[in-house]
Formats: C-alpha cells, structure tokens, sequence
C-alpha cells in the first residue's frame, strides 16, 4: 500500500513542474553551457584547438590578424579550453539554449579577431595578443603591461629583460 | 416507425454516437490529466484526447505493402460502429432505458467481444510480426477475460431472472429494474464474487497496463496498431474511448444502477459512479502496477476471475 | 473558411514525438527520455507523447551520429513517417558529428541524408533545450500542416 502514500503526497504537494517553454527555466550558476572567447586577453597560444576533443575550436590567420571560431554545433562543452587557456581568454557562459532551425547550423559560431598591429619599437607588424606576463616579478603595473602589449614578441621580450627591476 | 427513430438516435446521438465519444474522449482527458497529477506533474490539457483526435485527421494514411489494404483499413470501422451500437444498448438509470428490441445483454456480450477481435484482424491484417505478435497476445487475453465476463453476466441474469419468478433474464431493463425495486446487487452478499470478478475484468478489457499486453509499446511497439497512421488510427483510439463507456456503463447496469429519479439527478449520479470506476480501476492500476507477461495474465485470469465467476453462478443458482 | 485553420492550431497542440536513435552514444537518448518520464521537465504538459511506432509520429528526435550500419535502417524509418512532419536533431552528434566527425565508421552531418529542421546542439542538451527546440519544431510544423 506505499503506492497509495505515495499518491497522496504527490497530491498533496502538486504538480513540481518547471514552467519551462511558458517561463523562465532554473539555470545553474556554474552550467557549463555555450563558449564565449574574449579576444581582448587572448595571448595567442593557440592550446584551447590543441585540447578540443571534438575540433570545434580553429585560429586561422587572415590578412587583418589572427581568427578564433567556436562552432557551437560541434562543442561538446567539455570545458578543456577553458581550464587550459593560460589569461582566462575562454569562458563557458551558463547558457544552454542553442537550438535552432537547420538554416542557421553554421551561424552557430563564436567569432573572434585578434587584430594586427605594428611595432612600436622596431615597427613589425605582429599580432596584438595579450603578453604572457603572468610569472613577471615584480607584476607589471598599467603603464608597463601597455607597453609590453604594443611590442612584437622579440621586442616584448627584449622590453622585459631590460626591464629595471626595483631592489 | 418511431420505434426505429429512437434506435437510430440513440445510437447516432445520446447514450451511443456524439455523446459517447465525447464523453469518452473526455474521460481519457480526465484519466491522463489525474494521472499525472499523481505523479505529480502537470499533465496535458483536459481536451487533448480531442486534440489528437483532430491531428490525427491531418496526417497522411499509409498502407505497408504487405498489408491486405481492404480489411486494413476498413476493419477499425467495424468496431467504431459495434461500440456505437453497443454504446446505445446500455441503460443509463431514470435517464435512458434501451428499446427492448436491442437492450439485450447477450447482444451487448458479443458487441463487446468486436473491438478485440478488430484489432486481431487489425494486426494481421498489417502484415507486420509485430502486428502478429499483438494477434496472438490479444487472442490469448480475450480467451481469458471472456470466459469469467459470459459467466458474470449469467450470475446476473439468473439472479433477476429468479427474483422475477422466471429462471433467466437478459433484457438489460429487467435487470436495471429489479435492481432498482430490491437493491442493487453491489450489497448483495451472493453477487459479490461476480462484483469481484468485474473489477477484474475491465481493466483487461479497456486494455490498461497490468493487462495492456497485445499492445505495449515497449515490448511490440502498440501491437496492432503499429502500422496505423492518420484517420485511421483515430478510428481506433475512438473506438477505445467508446468500449471505456460501455464497459463502466455495462458494469454500472449490472451491479449498480441505483439512482434517484429525474433526468438531472440520475445522470448525476450516473457520472459520479463513472468517475469513481475510472479513477480506482483505471487511473490508479495503470500508475501502480507494471506490464504482466501474457502467460501471467492468462494464468491469473483463468485462476482468480474465472474461479470467482463460477463461484457466483453457482452460489446464484443454489441460493 | 475559418475553421481549416482553427483546426491547424488545435492539431499542433498534439505532436507526437518518435525517437530515432542513429548510432548514439545513448546520452542524449536519457535526457530525451528525462523531458516525458521526470515530472519536473513534463513535456505531455504540451501534449507531446513519445510513440512507440513511427507511423504514429509528427516530430522525430534523431540522435546519434548516423553510424555507417544503421544508415539504411534510419533512412527507412524516416521514410515510414507519415507526413506532415518534422525533424529535431538532438545533440551535436546529428548536426556536425561531434567528436565522432571524420570517423570512418559515422557519416556524419545527418542533413546530408535526411531533410533535419532543428538542431539542438549540446553533449547532450538539456532536457530544456529539448523542450525549447520541440517548441520551434511545433512552429514549423503548423506551416506544414
């Protein structure tokens, strides 16, 4: 007779139905849901194509810097890039509705330009990644992380050896 | 002349026809949204039997090649038009008594034993193993329910035959009657094995899941009806939410018609009783219980109903 | 006049659902299952109903990456559908092949083989996103109708 309590208490208790399609759905804070890239503070390493199990992830070079694209119909949401990217460049976002209509499939795709630029000091034109500062010590203030960003790479690195480390 | 009208409206609009596909599809909008609720979900919209029903009419009828397309797709009309007929042979008490011409219980038991059969012709007919399969397992079930079903309704019948004066009475007014005049046979200590025996008989008959083995969807992909699409597969939910009415309003008839005179009162009387068998014997059981395998439940049919029917006839025929 | 189309809106609150499972891994399969059988995603609320036949169905949900074994056995399912209806792909699997894509053993895109009108990326969605992509898959199937 534990069906009959049962019955009652589901009686009793009504209906636990989410209001989804009519209302707003519980969404969990930390889901792991659609990828979102920052191009702002890509240093350019390229390790979230190497970790994507499903090869949804691709950098190409174009004429005005280098490309990032997510296709949304092909990631498995597994978070690799994010937990390997170095500057927190890649972030999963809580959102889960993707579904679409079949016209839309390669629209589905999270876009980013890391732009080129051109040398302050030696006048080469580089991309205008985030620099891999992360283990500079003491950390760079404002100032120093904007010059360092506006170098090439060789120069970046010249810029950092000289850099005058207070006592 | 107006003899024949009244048959023919009954079967075509009240107890039979609109009303009883109405009322049907309603109760299966009721038993899906309470079964729910006690699952506690939300559950479909009251109307959505009536729903399905109208989108069913716009789908595309497909016929396999295998099939026999005559018997095919005519069969499910066979047993629309037996549950119509049957539908109007049931008498609603102080509402609606049939014409004695055709309220005749041993009518309605064969009118009764169609829709099993349709689906047997059904499912052969679609020349899909699945849809034999649904054959077989109908055949066995039916070889089972019908038997404790023939014998209730002989209890039944002797019980008001005798109390008339007679020896046996199939005339479905008779035994509304006597029911009416000496107290339903429900409180009636020698009719309740054959009471017993109902309870058994008409989940199987609606064809719900302890009993709903010819077509489980799980194990034969819905049997009979696997090859059935469109309009004709309305016919046969149709033709299931007609054999609902008659079977609860049969049993009502046999073991319960008391009700107050009045056209209102009766038939709120009538619905109250129908509420109460569909939620206890269908809506409860289909949640509680699962699937039996089919030689469980043509063991348990001809072990537990069947021991019960005969024991009502005979206690009927002693005392 | 006016009825034919206030039939069409009462029919589209009746689509049933049939569940093809083309090669799938099973995950998306359980979430599907998850909207009809957990009361919290009840998806008979929008009169869906999973069928057991596919002739019975309005809205397919295609899982999987269509393995090369089970294409033809897809393909005549699809085809036992009666029409008007509709095709959800569930799961990257269908849509692009997920991280089974350039497999020898899986023909991927699912659309190369069979007319797909929803997509529902995820791996596997969640049983909301199922819901949400059967609701724009309800919205075409009334211009069908």
């Amino acid at each position: 007779m534990n069906f009959l309590t049962i019955f009652a208490r589901n009686l009793k208790q009504g209906p636990q139905t989410e209001a989804f399609p009519l209302g707003p759905a519980f969404t969990p804070e930390r889901l792991r849901g659609r990828i979102e890239f920052n191009a702002a503070t890509c240093e350019g390493c390229r390790i979230c194509e190497r970790v994507c199990p499903a090869n949804a992830i691709r950098f190409a070079k174009t004429p005005d810097g280098m490309t990032f694209d997510c296709w949304h119909n092909t990631c498995v949401f597994c978070g690799n890039c994010e937990f390997y990217c170095p500057t927190d460049a890649i972030h999963q976002t809580n959102d889960w509705d993707l579904s679409h209509v079949n016209a839309d499939k390669f629209d589905m795709v999270e876009h980013g330009l890391i732009p080129n630029q051109t040398c302050v000091e030696c006048g080469a034109t580089a991309l205008n990644t985030a620099p891999m500062v992360k283990n500079a010590k003491p950390p760079l203030s404002t100032e120093e992380y904007a010059e360092v960003r506006a170098r090439c790479p060789k120069c970046r690195a010249k810029y950092l050896k000289n850099r005058k480390v207070p006592a | 002349m107006s003899n024949q009208i009244a048959i023919l409206l009954a079967v075509l609009l009240f107890p039979g026809g609109v009303f009883a596909l109405a009322f049907g599809l309603a109760m299966k909008g009721v038993d899906r949204r309470v079964a729910a609720r006690l699952q506690s979900r939300v559950g479909p919209p009251l109307l959505q039997p009536f729903f399905d029903i109208i989108k069913l009419g716009f789908k595309r009828t497909m016929v396999p090649a295998a099939a026999n397309e005559t018997v095919f797709l005519y069969t499910p009309l066979v047993g629309v038009v037996a549950m119509l007929v049957a539908a109007a042979l049931v008498p609603i008490t102080s509402v609606y008594a049939p014409d004695a011409a055709i309220g005749n219980l041993l009518v309605l038991l064969y009118l009764l034993m169609i829709p099993g059969i349709v689906l047997m012709i059904a499912g052969s007919a679609s020349g899909s193993p699945y849809g034999a399969i649904g054959f077989s397992r109908e055949m066995a079930l039916m070889i089972a329910y019908e038997g404790p079903l023939v014998l209730i309704a002989a209890a039944v019948a002797i019980r008001t035959g005798m109390g008339m004066g007679g020896w046996a009475t199939f005339s479905l007014n008779d035994i509304v009657a006597y029911q009416q005049a000496h107290g339903s046979f429900l409180f009636d200590p020698v009719m309740w094995p054959a009471v017993a025996a109902f309870c058994f008989f008409y989940p199987a008959n609606v064809g719900i899941v302890p009993f709903d083995i010819p077509e489980a969807e799980t194990e034969v992909l819905e049997g009979p009806l696997l090859e059935y699409s469109g309009p004709v597969l309305a016919l046969f939910k149709i033709m299931s939410a007609l054999k609902k009415v008659v079977v609860l309003g049969l049993g009502i008839a046999l073991f319960f018609p008391a009700a107050p005179a009045g056209i209102v009162g009766g038939f709120l009387v009538w619905l109250v009783k129908m509420a109460v068998m569909m939620l206890v014997g269908i809506t409860a059981v289909r949640l509680s219980m699962g699937r039996m395998r089919i030689d469980q439940a043509f063991v348990f049919f001809l072990k537990w109903p069947l021991l019960l029917a005969v024991a009502s006839l005979a206690v009927v025929v002693v005392v | 006049m006016g009825l034919i189309p206030n039939f069409k809106n009462i029919a589209t609150r009746s689509p049933w659902i049939y569940r093809i499972n083309a090669g799938s891994c099973n995950g998306c399969d359980v979430e599907m299952a998850t909207t009809a059988l957990i009361p919290r995603y009840d998806i008979e609320r929008l009169g869906c109903q999973y069928c057991g036949s596919p002739k019975h169905a309005d809205i397919v949900l295609i899982s999987g990456p269509l393995t090369v074994r089970v294409k033809d056995a897809v393909l005549r399912m699809y085809e036992e559908i009666p029409d008007p209806k509709v095709t959800v792909a569930v799961g990257v699997c269908p849509i692009s092949g997920g991280i089974f894509r350039e497999s020898y053993a899986v023909l991927a895109p699912i659309d190369q083989y069979i007319p797909i009108d929803v997509n529902v990326p995820g791996c596997p969605p969640r049983p909301q996103a199922i819901i949400a992509g059967v609701a724009k898959a309800i919205a075409i199937w009334r211009e069908r109708l």
